[in-house]
């Protein structure tokens, strides 16, 4: 509630800028899926990285994926889309500018790109939420060093990602245990196979598997097992998760707005999607001192950000 | 009444015991059963939530051990857990109950599924545990409907329920018994307390009916009935008191009636003994003139002097007749006339009168027809040849013409004979027909004839048929004439009395030549008739006015044939006495009789006992004469016994 108020504000706040200078060209449309605190955050943190490089408010336009014409689109400079329903609208718009899908995962995007008919390409590019596993699996290493085995439970269509995955994890001096959990088929065989031989089980976003009626038992089934998860949310740390990796919205809306200004600059968007740069680690201290671990969410990122270099 | 003040006592107690206790019943019954349900249908919720990881993980160790455990719950039959795909994965307990083919997604409840319990069926549903993550839309989690994960099928025994139940309706027909029972006994001391005080009324009121009106109740001061009985009482004494007013007027009225009563019956009394007086002293001139004129008779007259003389013998029989009717009624007033009841042919009587009444008939120009009869009856001959000779005398005296027929004959199946005198004189009209039967009531003679007679006929002929107990009846027609008739009890024929011939045998004419005839009597004159009439029938006549004289005769040698005696002498001697003293002087048995103004029926008594003929005065001349040759033929038979 308090979120979608602030969302309005901001809306009527932009709105107004829009009406007072009616002939600043508009430079950067945002679109956003939904108007929840994610999104909202999002946008907001877009909007105050766009206003830092000197654009001012009344060149970006805020509108709702509801609220996206379906006719000419409006004129801009750049369009940033926020959720996967709008950048599947953009994307099936035509457009004369560059468009930046921001806060989706990469499997969402790709669906976007195969529906509209599009290639990734610095016209369409894309902030995805998944975390890139190299990073996943430095943290593994990092916070579980003991860690040799990783389970994996993929879900309809995503098998194709293992062998990269196995690659990496090799790389990484890991193993990787993988089970397919068919369409409609109980999660619990799969589930079991991979806790069978993992040391850790780490979860690839996939709402066939990993939902909110299965997380539960989930989540019970490893503990029993003696085996943590990984996750991609902090929900799922808060819900029983040993620990989680994932961009925050406002980490997001930060690099979109860079992103844009540089388009805003001159430069193309990257051709290939692109992973967050920056990242949150959450840690669920009841879950790890049941597993006797002692686990600092911020000495993880202090190291993680280390391992990856400071940009 | 008591069993109604009890049914209304008890009525409401017993209506509001049986409320209570279906009250008390419908609410316990229905909270037990309720709280059974809510226990069995919260255990197979909680199963269901218990279970869901174990069907999530297919973990049957895991759902065997919860399926157990809750199998120890008391009511608790059976446990089965079902896959999502109705697989059955754990089986506790022993299924009382088929297995229904169906069981659904949601919430169910089979009663009785199986003998005495009951089937839960309760889905296990995947827990949602909402996380917000942005890789799954939003919109997409919220529509994703909750994971149908399996089945718990809990069997619930339900006999402890049931015993349950029955325990409380067992409490509640106890409280029920012992509320009615409670309830019931103050009801019937309240009752009571009704019932008593209107049973005290009620007897009081029987006793007073029943005429105790000396009653009281006792008023007690917590009486419902207070005010009633205290009336009641009041009622009582008020009726006591003037009952005994009553009482006292009736003594008092009673007094009075007895006293003119007592009068009356004085007035009677002296009427009768004036009558007796004076019929007594009427009697002693009578007699005498009876004598005189019969003396008279046998003198030489002329013509006129004869005449004068029927007259004079006309006069005297019909005072002759008063006297004997007076003589009649005494004798019925005093009670003395005696009933001696024997059986006798009426042909005896009917002959009788046919010789008495013949003469008066044809004096007066009628016919006097008496049929013969050959029926015997019961009765007393005396008093019925008085009934008939007054009937017969009464019928005569009214008749102007035609005649008097009497008839006798036999109904009622022969054992009644109906003896009945017609006449065919003047009749009684029918507002008579009561009265003629009065002393001295003669219809239409006001100038009182002597020749029609005193009235008194009918009256003796009523009173002794009373004491017969004979029915007398009268039929008449004025004009036209009269039937009187008697019913007598017909009796076998039979030889009970020595049929006597006719006293017609003796000789009226024959003299008395030759008898000596001691004649006692104190009043002069009557004795004077007497000798005169005794000398004038031939007798040698020795008189004397008392015993002493007549002793003296006797001392003298000169005894009598027959001894004429009147009964009342001087100086308190009787005639039965000096009989007995002459006799005694005499040495032999003197034939006597005596003569008497009196109708005492003690006299009567004492001449029978001593043998003796009693004649009444007026005696009738011709009955002196019969009686006296009698009694000379006996003593000339003492005579020839004594030589």
């Amino acid at each position: 509630m308090l979120a979608r108020l602030r969302f309005l504000i901001l809306g009527l706040w932009l709105g107004c800028l829009a009406s007072a200078d009616l002939h600043a060209a508009t430079s950067v449309v945002i679109v956003s899926s939904e108007s929840n605190a994610a999104y909202t955050e999002t946008a907001q943190a877009l909007v105050e990285e766009l206003e830092r490089s000197g654009i001012s408010r009344s060149e970006v336009l805020l509108l709702r994926a509801s609220e996206w014409p379906l006719g000419r689109a409006p004129a801009a400079r750049l369009y940033v889309t926020l959720g996967a329903e709008a950048a599947g609208r953009l994307a099936r718009s035509e457009l004369a500018a560059p468009l930046l899908c921001a806060l989706l995962p990469r499997s969402s995007f790709e669906r976007v790109l195969q529906q509209s008919g599009r290639k990734a390409s610095p016209l369409v590019s894309a902030i995805v939420l998944d975390q890139p596993m190299s990073r996943q699996l430095e943290l593994i290493r990092i916070a579980l060093p003991t860690v040799r085995r990783i389970g994996v439970l993929w879900g309809a269509q995503m098998a194709a990602e293992a062998p990269a995955l196995k690659a990496q994890a090799l790389s990484h001096g890991l193993q990787l245990t993988e089970a397919a959990v068919a369409e409609e088929e109980p999660v619990f065989p799969a589930l079991r196979q991979v806790l069978e031989a993992s040391d850790l089980l780490l979860a690839i976003p996939n709402p066939q598997v990993y939902n909110s009626a299965s997380i539960q038992n989930i989540l019970l089934t490893s503990f029993r097992a003696r085996v943590p998860m990984l996750a991609f949310s902090a929900a799922y740390a808060r819900a029983g998760a040993l620990l989680s990796l994932q961009a925050t919205p406002s980490q997001i809306g930060l690099q979109a707005g860079a992103m844009a200004r540089a388009v805003l600059h001159g430069k193309a968007l990257p051709e290939a999607p692109v992973y967050s740069n920056d990242f949150e680690i959450t840690v669920n201290d009841h879950v790890a001192r049941s597993l006797g671990l002692k686990l600092d969410a911020q000495s993880l990122h202090k190291r993680l950000r280390q391992r990856e270099g400071e940009p | 009444m008591r069993n109604r003040i009890l049914l209304a006592a008890m009525m409401p107690v017993t209506l509001i015991v049986l409320l209570l206790v279906a009250v008390f019943l419908q609410t316990r019954l229905g909270d037990n059963a309720q709280s059974h349900g809510q226990r069995s249908r919260s255990l197979a919720r909680q199963l269901a939530a218990a279970c869901e990881y174990g069907v999530f993980s297919a973990n049957e160790s895991n759902l065997r051990s919860i399926a157990v455990a809750a199998l120890r719950e008391p009511d608790l039959r059976s446990v089965v857990i079902l896959s999502a795909d109705g697989a059955v994965l754990v089986r506790a307990g022993v299924p009382g109950y088929a297995m229904p083919a169906r069981v659904g997604t949601r919430e169910r409840l089979d009663q009785d599924a199986g003998k005495d319990s009951d089937l839960y069926l309760q889905p296990i549903m995947a827990g949602q545990l909402h996380v917000d993550d942005l890789f799954a839309p939003a919109v997409a989690e919220a529509a994703r409907p909750a994971q149908y994960l399996g089945h718990v099928l809990l069997e619930v025994s339900k006999s402890r329920l049931l015993e349950r139940e029955r325990e409380l309706i067992a409490l509640g027909v106890a409280l029920g018994l012992a509320g009615l029972l409670i309830g019931g006994m103050l009801a019937l001391r309240l009752g009571q307390r009704v019932i008593d005080p209107m049973a005290r009324v009620a007897s009081m009121i029987r006793r007073i009916r029943g005429g105790d009106f000396s009653t009281r109740t006792e008023v007690l001061p917590d009486d419902p009935l207070r005010e009633l009985q205290r009336g009641l009482n009041q009622m009582a004494e008020s009726l006591e008191s003037s009952r005994e007013e009553l009482e006292q007027r009736v003594a008092r009225a009673t007094l009075a009636l007895r006293e003119k009563k007592e009068e009356a019956e004085t007035a009677t009394l002296a009427k009768s003994r004036f009558l007796a007086a004076a019929s007594h002293d009427l009697r002693q001139p009578t007699h005498a003139l009876g004598m005189f004129v019969a003396r008279l008779r046998q003198l030489k007259h002329d013509a006129e002097t004869r005449q004068l003389i029927d007259n004079l013998e006309l006069a005297l029989q019909a005072m002759r007749d008063l006297l004997d009717g007076l003589l009649d009624i005494s004798r019925l007033d005093a009670g003395s006339v005696l009933v001696q009841l024997q059986v006798f042919p009426l042909e005896d009587i009917l002959e009788k009168l046919r010789l008495e009444l013949g003469m008066t008939a044809s004096g007066k120009g009628l016919r006097l027809r008496i049929r013969p009869s050959a029926a015997w009856v019961l009765s007393d001959p005396t008093l019925i040849h008085r009934i008939l000779l007054n009937l017969i005398g009464n019928a005569l005296r009214y008749c102007e013409n035609g005649g008097v027929v009497v008839g006798c004959r036999s109904f009622g199946a022969g054992e009644l004979v109906r003896i009945e005198v017609w006449d065919s004189g003047i009749g009684i009209a029918p507002e008579h027909q009561q009265a003629i039967f009065r002393e001295f009531f003669q219809v239409g003679n006001l100038e009182r004839d002597r020749g029609q007679g005193l009235g008194l006929g009918l009256n003796i002929v009523q009173r002794t048929a009373h004491l017969l107990g004979h029915r007398l009846q009268l039929c008449s027609l004025p004009g036209v004439g009269s039937r009187f008739s008697i019913e007598v009890p017909a009796a076998a024929a039979g030889a009970a009395s020595e049929r006597r011939g006719p006293s017609r045998a003796e000789s009226f004419d024959a003299d008395l030549s030759g008898v000596t005839v001691q004649v006692i009597e104190d009043d002069a004159l009557a004795r004077l008739g007497v000798v005169s009439l005794l000398s004038s029938w031939g007798a040698r006549v020795v008189e004397a006015d008392r015993l002493s004289t007549a002793l003296r005769s006797v001392q003298l040698g000169l005894v009598p044939d027959v001894v004429v005696s009147d009964c009342r002498l001087p100086d308190g001697e009787n005639g039965i006495e000096v009989v007995r003293q002459l006799r005694l002087a005499a040495g032999r048995e003197i034939p006597a009789c005596l003569i008497s103004g009196d109708t005492d029926a003690d006299l009567l008594l004492a001449a029978k006992q001593a043998g003796l003929t009693l004649l009444h005065k007026p005696v009738r001349p011709a009955k002196l004469r019969n009686l006296i040759r009698r009694l000379a033929t006996q003593a000339q038979a003492v005579r020839e016994d004594l030589t």
